[in-house]
């Protein structure tokens, strides 16, 4: 009992306990709803057996009816474009204006925790805002390209399906562009100044310092920018009701908006489910990703 | 919430047991009631109502809970699995039958026929038809609304144009008073991908002889075409694809669009932010005398089968009812009733546009009933979007909207 106890507070099953604790809570909060999602994917689900667990059995059914949706093949380009777009922009400007900001100007350190502002704003606020810049007759947007002489009548980039999933692309970027800054900052700054003069002193230039030191020294930490990136991308629903909801005729849809308009809106609770299974398979590889590039992290 | 609900409770029994002396005071009974009524900070008829129906009961207490629109048919649907419905609730007419239709609201329809106070004569029929299944009686019309198109008379008269009566008028005078130079469009509408796209297109599907299972007519592929024209041609702004009706309408009222489609919920805020004379006149028809429709919008209220008082919540809805004739007054909602006069508003526009919805409300058919309408209505939205945006032609989308509609409906 004795020993039971000792090793409970200090010892082998101490550890056990904090790892099955940790499994556990895994387990219920995550697995279970993972498990229900993945089950109901499978099942003929009524609104009124929500609450269920056994109900009638579809096999593959919801699958083939979600893939012969006229609108799959868009909805999966769209969300494509969606999640490159949003990462290639989101990493792009964010390594720019970490690097802008490694230079030592006065009140940078300031100025780089002001761009936070966007980054802790809710996502239903931001498209909010945005949804009135992009208008198309009184948009902000249209009236500074207009007055730039850019365009020479107004782009309808809520209601253009040409433009529509470029309208949310661009609000995610603006979203999303903080968090990419700051995490690459701390890469940055974990390269050790004496490498860059040593270059120097051997007369290596910028664009060799950067191609032969930053980018290899930042490697893991743009691995995983990139997932994370990635993952919070295939996350992002609220740009999506608040700018264009998905529309026009699906030309802005994305398959996280459209697993909820098929729960929610047309109450398909199965569909939905199938659509969360099938992006699920995509968040996987990504997480996987994620782990590869910080596992030299975890080590210590 | 629950300490008042206590408090009250106590103060009832104290009162109960001060009236009757040793007698032991009878345990009040407890009615939860939802709507979105209440929800935006304006009180509305049903939290207004369920308050003094709590007040002049001592045997019923009321808990009432105001829900946002978005929210209250999953709300519902959600406390319904888990067995928390609530006894009475109100649903936006085209969602009722996803619940009569599975058995989960009260058939009130032989409570209805002992009743003084609900008489489904005295209903408009197409919101009559929204709360009956089957032949059956689950609920009551709340308040209805149905859409006509409102005009700016003063631009109007400058262009020598008159109120359109058919779509090709319709059409012929958004060009005509279409003016870029004064950011002013022709028409607004709303083709929004939500219900709001279904409340509008609808109507015109009907006009042309369709109705919600039968959609892809050539009066609604000729529509489409005239819509997508409108926009192309820049009569109307291309963002009516996202525009609700409230957007829309405030683009009318700012004077940045002609004519528009909506509904007499717009009167009062119209007659506030408009600077220009407008009037109301019926939806066009195809032909000049042709077929006529509307929307019908609205909310109805209805018992919950789950209800374990349905008497007392019988009760609560016949005093809704008999409080029918102050919802102009109070909350300018038109009651759906055939027996209520309106009284004047006090404003000569509103009571000329009253005249007019009135009679527009005649033509207004229901949406539905069906238990799967979302499914129908995103059918319905979807083709009208995909047509006005040139993803598929007219006929096309409509026949794509015709098969997924066929495949719920059969």
């Amino acid at each position: 009992m004795r020993r039971i106890v000792s090793s409970l507070v200090d010892g082998r099953g101490f550890d056990i306990l904090l790892v099955g604790v940790t499994m556990l809570f895994l387990l219920v909060m995550a697995g279970l709803p993972l498990v229900y999602n993945v089950l109901m994917s499978f099942q003929q689900v009524d609104m009124f057996t929500l609450g269920a667990w056994v109900r009638p059995w579809a096999g593959w059914d919801n699958y083939r009816a979600v893939l012969s949706q006229p609108e799959f093949p868009l909805v999966m380009r769209n969300t494509a474009v969606f999640v490159f777009g949003s990462i290639a922009g989101q990493f792009v400007l964010g390594f720019a204006f970490a690097l802008f900001f490694m230079l030592r100007f006065p009140f940078a350190a300031t100025i780089r925790g002001l761009f936070l502002v966007s980054w802790v704003m809710p996502g239903l606020v931001v498209g909010a805002i945005w949804s009135w810049m992009l208008a198309g007759d009184y948009g902000v947007v249209n009236a500074i390209l207009s007055g730039m002489g850019l365009v020479d009548r107004p782009l309808f980039w809520k209601s253009d399906p040409g433009l529509s999933i470029w309208a949310v692309t661009v609000a995610n970027i603006w979203l999303g562009l903080a968090f990419n800054m700051l995490l690459l900052s701390v890469g940055l700054a974990a390269i050790p100044r004496d490498l860059y003069e040593a270059a120097e002193l051997d007369g290596a230039g910028a664009a060799q310092r950067f191609a032969t030191i930053t980018l290899p020294m930042m490697r893991s930490t743009i691995g995983a920018v990139l997932a994370l990136g990635l993952i919070y991308t295939l996350q992002q629903f609220d740009l999506f009701p608040a700018i264009t909801e998905g529309g026009p005729a699906n030309s802005s849809n994305v398959a996280q908006y459209w697993a909820w308009q098929w729960s929610f809106q047309v109450f398909d609770f199965a569909k939905g489910a199938t659509v969360s299974v099938m992006m699920l398979a995509f968040v996987l590889v990504a997480a996987a990703a994620y782990v590869w590039s910080t596992r030299s992290e975890v080590r210590g | 919430m629950k300490l008042s609900t206590i408090r009250l409770w106590a103060g009832t029994a104290i009162a109960g047991m001060a009236l009757s002396g040793a007698a032991l005071a009878q345990e009040p009974v407890t009615l939860v009631i939802w709507s979105i009524d209440g929800a935006q900070g304006r009180p509305g008829p049903t939290d207004t109502f369920s308050r003094e129906f709590d007040e002049m009961n001592d045997d019923i207490v009321v808990e009432y809970r105001a829900l946002q629109f978005d929210e209250i048919v999953n709300e519902t649907l959600r406390a319904y699995a888990s067995g928390n419905a609530p006894d009475i609730v109100s649903f936006d007419n085209p969602d009722f039958a996803l619940f009569s239709s599975r058995g989960a609201m009260l058939d009130i329809t032989d409570m209805v026929a002992e009743s003084d106070a609900i008489d489904p004569e005295n209903y408009f029929e197409g919101p009559l038809n929204s709360v009956m299944w089957e032949g059956r009686m689950y609920g009551i019309p709340k308040y209805t609304d149905t859409i006509g198109v409102f005009y700016n008379k003063d631009l109007l008269e400058a262009a020598g144009v008159e109120p359109p009566r058919t779509w090709a008028e319709f059409e012929a005078a958004a060009e005509k008073l279409t003016d870029p130079a004064a950011g002013v469009y022709g028409a607004t509408f709303s083709a929004r991908g939500n219900e709001e796209g279904t409340f509008q297109f609808l109507p015109v599907i009907q006009m042309s002889g369709g109705d919600y299972s039968n959609v892809n007519t050539p009066g609604a592929q000729e529509a489409l075409a005239r819509m997508k024209r409108m926009i192309d041609n820049g009569w109307a702004s291309q963002d009516v694809l996202t525009l609700g009706q409230y957007d829309s309408t405030g683009t009318f009222n700012s004077g940045n669009a002609a004519m528009a489609i909506s509904g007499p919920w717009e009167l009062d805020r119209m007659s506030e932010d408009a600077q220009f004379e407008w009037g109301v006149t019926l939806l066009p028809t195809f032909e000049e005398g042709g077929a006529r429709s509307s929307a019908l919008g609205g909310f109805n209220l209805g018992i919950m089968s789950t209800t374990e008082h349905p008497e007392e919540a019988f009760r609560a809805l016949e005093y809704f009812a008999e409080q029918d004739d102050r919802l102009f007054p109070e909350f300018n909602y038109l009651p759906a009733r055939n027996d209520i006069e309106l009284p004047s508003s006090g404003n000569p526009a509103i009571d000329e546009a009253l005249a007019v919805f009135q009679e527009q409300l005649q033509y207004a058919q229901p949406r539905g009933p069906h238990p799967d309408w979302q499914q129908i209505s995103k059918a319905i939205y979807d083709a009208m979007q995909a047509a006005l945006t040139g993803q598929a032609e007219p006929e096309a989308a409509l026949a794509q909207a015709q098969a997924t509609i066929d495949g719920v409906v059969n």
